[in-house]
């Protein structure tokens, strides 16, 4: 069958970004009064909670994900506990405990829940970076911004943020989570088969779109700030 | 950037119904491609121009039924919208989406793509309850529009399309958008191009066929995709490509099993597909999935050779080995092509009157009957025409389809060219008026027109030479040998026209009788071509060479000037060897001190580069390799160069010498430019052969005492040379020839494609081989020359981009088809030009009709049989009196029938209702008595109109047919002279 042609001769993808060019993000935190820190992102039109509690006797971080039934084309059937989802907590837990400064809370837990309310491909890396709004919104210090971004790999050409489609279409695609001001790497996951001569590319390409995340991460925060402030002046 | 949302209802895998979203992202600036671009747009490749009347943007309908029509070159400012290159890629499948998209890169074609629905104002999201059809026109009506506006009103936009509501309801709505019929279009713009007139006719006519027709059904029906594909998967079905049996073409096709689907350790190779049900409306070359039928009916391939196609052969060979058998279940990918085929007599025609349909015959044995509906019957009858297949119902026996073009009337010589070049998809159009445009000047790195003595060696009478060689003592005893190409790239730029036009030919076509040249003749007679005395541009490969050893101590390759001093040819060279008096030309105006001196000197060179030649053969030698590749050679000239080969020749050292020096060349140049770019680097390899194709030489071999050893290329070198028969020469010169058959084709690949150990060079025994040293006449060593050249530009800094390995894998393969369309071109023009030679001898009378003839091989009713000095493999069936004779094995056999087979044996002759196997001799003998009047008839025309040829292609230059075919006889008589 036919593969779908996920790169065209003119260089526009499925849903007619270029290769390099990210999808919109629109993102609001502090949604949830319940939590410490909450925040609300759309790459992919899903929501994420977080908050944190301080409980034990030093800084635990505990990370749980979820999809909502509603969230994928065909419903789900378990909203979380599969196996899937066991391994995302994982890799979110990983990521954040390399970005917070867990030694400033001795003898406690931060709990991060996400929830994906609707999944368009991606769904680690906009964890990741809901997730990281939601610690900012708690106040919670951390190294820097965690930005996450996945990029695909087409026709010799890295393909930056992919969408379901992309995702499905069989190519080999790795998710990477960067502390953007130092260039560290939080994390970085791949499990398909790529040439090593392509990896460092893949990796800038990567790098590129996570700095992208991080200037629309950082607009948001300081609006949000700047909104938070205007209303507590009044 | 806008985001919008797109909602679809789709299907799901289990056939629910699931409402998705999907994000679509449209923007303001899409480049239009259009020269009048006010808008500054990003255009970047092809770029309609400003000087046409109108642009046409055409409907999806009109894409997806018509495209051949818009491939017409003379059909300028096409643009076509995304939304109708979707629906291509939707309803037709991968090979019509590449064909568009190929057309699209062409930059030969006035034609561009319009991501229409990328751009922010011609989008048109499609409204609730609007049928697709309705929407896809909506959105190409948008996009004319948009360009309208675009360009400012300053060019008219029309739309073509055959819905006629969308013409009435769009065609008045702008004023400067026409909305038109296709057949109204070509009638107001393009009048003048008669084909496309008569093509969309041709079209339209099949295209209302098709819908009021119902009838039984006559095959199974395919599977669906997603069933087939989960087969494969699974094992149950095998996917492969369609072979037919050229003999039995009604009965038996095998499917060559790819190997990784290939799970059952039983199924090796072929599966058989016997019978045309079984066969269920795939076609030779379509890529099948067939399933496999229970053990119990497998039967073995019939041995037996026969040519009572059609009438089933009850009596199965019991004896012959069962192969797997299996009948096809569904197809994967079409794999049509353009057809030739013969509209028959009217006398057969007259059955079928009452239709318009008529049945026609392909040139190629192996493609069924094409039914084809026409008004021109009769106007066609014996003419070979030109046709494509549209599609192939089940309940019909044939498939459908519409002509093209006419060739010509059956058997004149043009027209069957002609076939033969339309029959390998090769298509040579005089080159058109594309202008050399000002070459940039390279400044040679090294000048060694005075240093170095430059000498070429050739055939007599070349014109094109691209290669030439240089050997000097350097101080300190090192030899330093030379090589130098003629530097094709320089004048050629890498995507300017001449190189588009050379890509797409990527070989010089040799036919029997002339040539299509790759590059236009000022090119490769007369810029590039390293003639003797004149400075020309090169890229040299320059070894240093140890004194004694001959080891390579360094290398250098480059671009130089160089001027060749003598233009020798092989012969002449040889005779200098031989210390023989020769009279080189170049030296005649000379004194006669001065010229023995030069005359020293040059013989110096030749004996000094024999040396170094002899030495790095016996290098290759030890390394494991062999006298294949000589042997190789050798079969080239018999199997291809089949007129020359008539010729006695004998091969000269010094064939050897340049030969060898050109490998070495390729060979550096391999490792150069693999090691530059590892994944990237475009290299030839020769895979080994399959053992099971040596059974029938291992066979031979043993019927005359000798055991052939295949496990290694050195074993098979070895046996070879011993397997030498002293009271007969042939035996030795079929055994090689048979050995040739059975070798795999080299190949050009890209080194990114294929792992490292499959690089290796079966015949040459080398690990890295590339072609370097023939620019003129091959794509391949044009690519290698960038190549070169980038890997030397790399070296000193500068980085420059290459093609991707995809890219360049994809180029290889092309090439790859291209060599193979050639040679085969090649062959049958010659079988043409002997099949017209025998056609006017009587075989009672003329003893040229008359040869020897070599068994080699026995099936249950025939023999086959090699012709020596016609290089030709035929079968031949004996009368029951000679079927004694067979159990004689490598008897030889008297001749006179042979001859008559083997006309009957060429695939044109059987087109015309071929007189039956069983038929008494005397009618045969009519039937070639008749074809001898008619090729009087011919000959007495043909003189004018090969010079007529001539003017339109300007590329014959070669003597022309009549005085040809009088040489094949002389030569014909020398040898049954000889023999009698």
């Amino acid at each position: 069958m036919a593969g779908l042609e996920l790169l065209s001769d003119q260089g526009y993808r499925l849903d007619g970004r270029k290769a390099n060019e990210l999808r919109k993000v629109q993102a609001r935190m502090g949604v949830f009064a319940q939590a410490d820190g909450s925040a609300y992102i759309e790459q992919v039109s899903s929501i994420k909670g977080s908050r944190s509690r301080t409980l034990h006797d030093r800084a635990v971080i505990n990370c749980q994900y979820s999809m909502a039934t509603f969230s994928t084309a065909e419903r789900k059937r378990r909203p979380h506990g599969d196996k899937k989802s066991t391994e995302m907590s994982l890799h979110l837990k990983q990521t954040f405990e390399a970005a917070i400064l867990t030694q400033l809370y001795p003898r406690s837990q931060i709990d991060i829940y996400v929830k994906i309310l609707q999944s368009d491909g991606g769904n680690y890396s906009v964890c990741v970076n809901a997730a990281t709004l939601a610690v900012i919104d708690a106040g919670i210090p951390m190294r820097d911004y965690v930005c996450a971004c996945t990029v695909g790999f087409v026709d010799e050409t890295p393909l930056a943020d992919l969408c379901y489609t992309e995702e499905s279409g069989g190519i080999s695609s790795l998710a990477l989570a960067l502390l953007p001001r130092g260039g560290q790497i939080a994390l970085l996951q791949m499990d398909a088969r790529l040439h090593q001569d392509h990896l460092e590319a893949m990796i800038e390409a990567a790098m590129t779109a996570c700095k992208g995340v991080s200037k629309v991460l950082d607009e948001v925060v300081r609006q949000h700030l700047q909104e938070a402030s205007s209303l507590s002046k009044e | 950037m806008i985001k919008t949302e797109k909602i679809l209802h789709l299907k799901s895998s289990r056939g629910r119904k699931v409402r998705v979203v999907r994000e679509h992202y449209l923007r303001e600036r899409v480049p239009c491609y259009s020269a009048l671009c006010q808008g500054d747009c990003d255009n970047e490749g092809k770029v309609l121009p400003g000087d046409l009347t109108h642009y046409v943007v055409p409907d999806v309908g009109i894409v997806l039924d018509f495209l051949e029509i818009l491939e017409f070159r003379e059909l300028q400012g096409i643009i076509f919208t995304q939304t109708a290159c979707q629906a291509v890629q939707h309803n037709k499948g991968r090979r019509q989406y590449n064909r568009l998209r190929n057309l699209l890169k062409d930059a030969r074609h006035d034609c561009v793509l319009f991501a229409n629905e990328f751009q922010e104002y011609s989008y048109c999201p499609r409204e609730k309850g609007e049928s697709q059809e309705k929407w896809q026109t909506r959105c190409v009506y948008s996009a004319a529009v948009w360009y309208y506006n675009h360009l400012a009103g300053m060019k008219n936009i029309v739309m073509v399309t055959d819905d006629s509501d969308a013409v009435a309801q769009y065609s008045s709505l702008n004023s400067g958008v026409y909305v038109i019929s296709m057949q109204e279009y070509l009638h107001n713009f393009w009048l003048d191009v008669r084909a496309a007139l008569e093509l969309y006719s041709s079209i339209a006519q099949a295209l209302q066929e098709r819908e009021g027709e119902v009838s039984e059904r006559e095959y199974s029906e395919h599977l669906p995709h997603e069933l087939l594909e989960a087969g494969i998967k699974s094992g149950r079905y095998l996917l492969g490509i369609l072979n037919v049996n050229k003999h039995r073409a009604q009965q038996e096709a095998t499917v060559t099993t790819q190997i990784s689907s290939n799970k059952s350790a039983d199924i090796s190779g072929d599966v058989l597909v016997f019978g045309s049900k079984h066969r269920n409306r795939a076609v030779y070359g379509d890529s099948v999935v067939v399933e496999l039928l229970p053990r119990g009916e497998w039967r073995g391939r019939a041995t037996a050779l026969t040519e009572t196609q059609g009438e089933e052969r009850s009596a199965e060979d019991p004896s012959s080995q069962t192969m797997p058998t299996g009948r096809v279940v569904g197809i994967l990918q079409r794999n049509w092509r353009d057809y030739v085929v013969t509209f028959p007599t009217r006398e057969a025609q007259s059955q079928s009157r009452n239709s318009q349909k008529i049945l026609t015959v392909p040139w190629d044995h192996r493609i069924p009957k094409i039914r084809i509906s026409t008004t021109q019957a009769n106007a066609l009858q014996d003419h070979r025409v030109v046709v494509r297949l549209d599609s192939w119902e089940s309940t019909s026996l044939y498939p459908n389809g519409h002509s093209v073009r006419v060739l010509g009337r059956a058997g004149e010589l043009e027209t069957e060219i002609q076939t033969i070049l339309i029959e390998n998809c090769i298509s040579v159009p005089p080159f058109s008026e594309a202008q050399l445009k000002e070459m940039p000047v390279v400044s040679p790195e090294q000048d060694l027109r005075e240093s170095h003595l430059v000498f070429s060696i050739d055939p007599a009478g070349c014109e094109d030479v691209d290669d030439t060689l240089s050997v000097r003592s350097l101080s300190g005893g090192r030899l330093e040998l030379g090589v130098h190409i003629a530097d094709v790239t320089h004048f050629v730029r890498e995507g300017s026209l001449t190189d588009l036009e050379a890509r797409a030919r990527a070989t010089t076509y040799y036919l029997a009788d002339r040539r299509y040249d790759m590059l236009p003749a000022v090119l490769s007679a007369n810029l590039c071509s390293l003639l003797g005395g004149v400075d020309r541009y090169a890229m040299s490969v320059l070894w240093e060479l140890e004194a004694d050893s001959l080891d390579v101590a360094s290398v250098w390759f480059g671009r130089t000037v160089i001027r060749s001093s003598y233009q020798l040819h092989y012969e002449l060279a040889q005779a200098l060897l031989n210390g023989e008096e020769a009279q080189v030309p170049e030296l005649n105006p000379l004194t006669p001190e001065e010229r023995d001196h030069r005359l020293t000197q040059l013989t110096q060179a030749l004996e000094t580069l024999t040396h170094v030649a002899r030495h790095l053969r016996a290098q290759r030698d030890r390394g494991g390799a062999l006298e294949l590749e000589g042997m190789e050679v050798r079969a080239q000239l018999d199997s291809e160069k089949n007129i020359t080969a008539l010729v006695p020749r004998q091969p000269l050292e010094v064939h050897e010498t340049v030969a060898e020096c050109m490998i070495y060349a390729n060979h550096w140049v391999a490792y150069k430019i693999q090691e530059a770019f590892p994944h990237q680097a475009l290299l030839r390899h020769h895979p080994p052969p399959r053992q099971e194709y040596f059974s029938q030489l291992q066979e031979s071999a043993r019927a005359h005492g000798f055991s052939i050893d295949t496990s290694s290329n050195k074993a098979l070198a070895l046996s070879l040379e011993q397997a030498v028969d002293p009271q007969d020469p042939e035996v030795n010169r079929l055994l090689r020839m048979m050995a040739t058959q059975a070798m795999s084709q080299a190949m050009y690949f890209s080194t990114g494609a294929l792992p490292a150990d499959q690089h290796y060079h079966y015949g040459l025994a080398l690990d890295r081989y590339t072609h370097f040293t023939s620019p003129i006449r091959r794509y391949a060593d044009i690519l290698v020359h960038r190549l070169l050249m980038k890997a030397l530009e790399q070296e000193a800094g500068l980085g420059i981009a290459t093609a991707s390995n995809r890219e360049l894998e994809e180029t290889a393969q092309h090439i790859n088809n291209k060599n193979r369309a050639a040679q085969r071109v090649q062959k049958l023009s010659t079988e043409l030009f002997q099949c017209l030679f025998f056609r006017d001898r009587d075989p009672q009378t003329d003893p040229s009709c008359v040869s020897d003839a070599v068994i080699y091989g026995i099936r249950d009713n025939g023999v086959l049989v090699f012709i020596p000095h016609l290089r030709a493999f035929s079968f031949f069936h004996p009368s029951p009196l000679s079927q004694v004779r067979i159990s004689v094995l490598s008897n030889r056999c008297h001749a006179d029938s042979l001859l008559l087979q083997l006309i009957r044996n060429l695939p044109h002759e059987s087109q015309s209702p071929a007189p039956g196997q069983s038929q008494p001799k005397v009618q045969l003998v009519q039937e070639v008595r008749r074809q001898a009047e008619e090729a009087s008839q011919q000959k007495a025309s043909l003189k004018g109109r090969l010079s007529r040829e001539e003017r339109q292609f300007c590329q014959s230059k070669q003597p022309n047919l009549y005085s040809l075919l009088e040489e094949i006889r002389e030569l014909a008589l020398m040898d049954s002279q000889n023999y009698l």
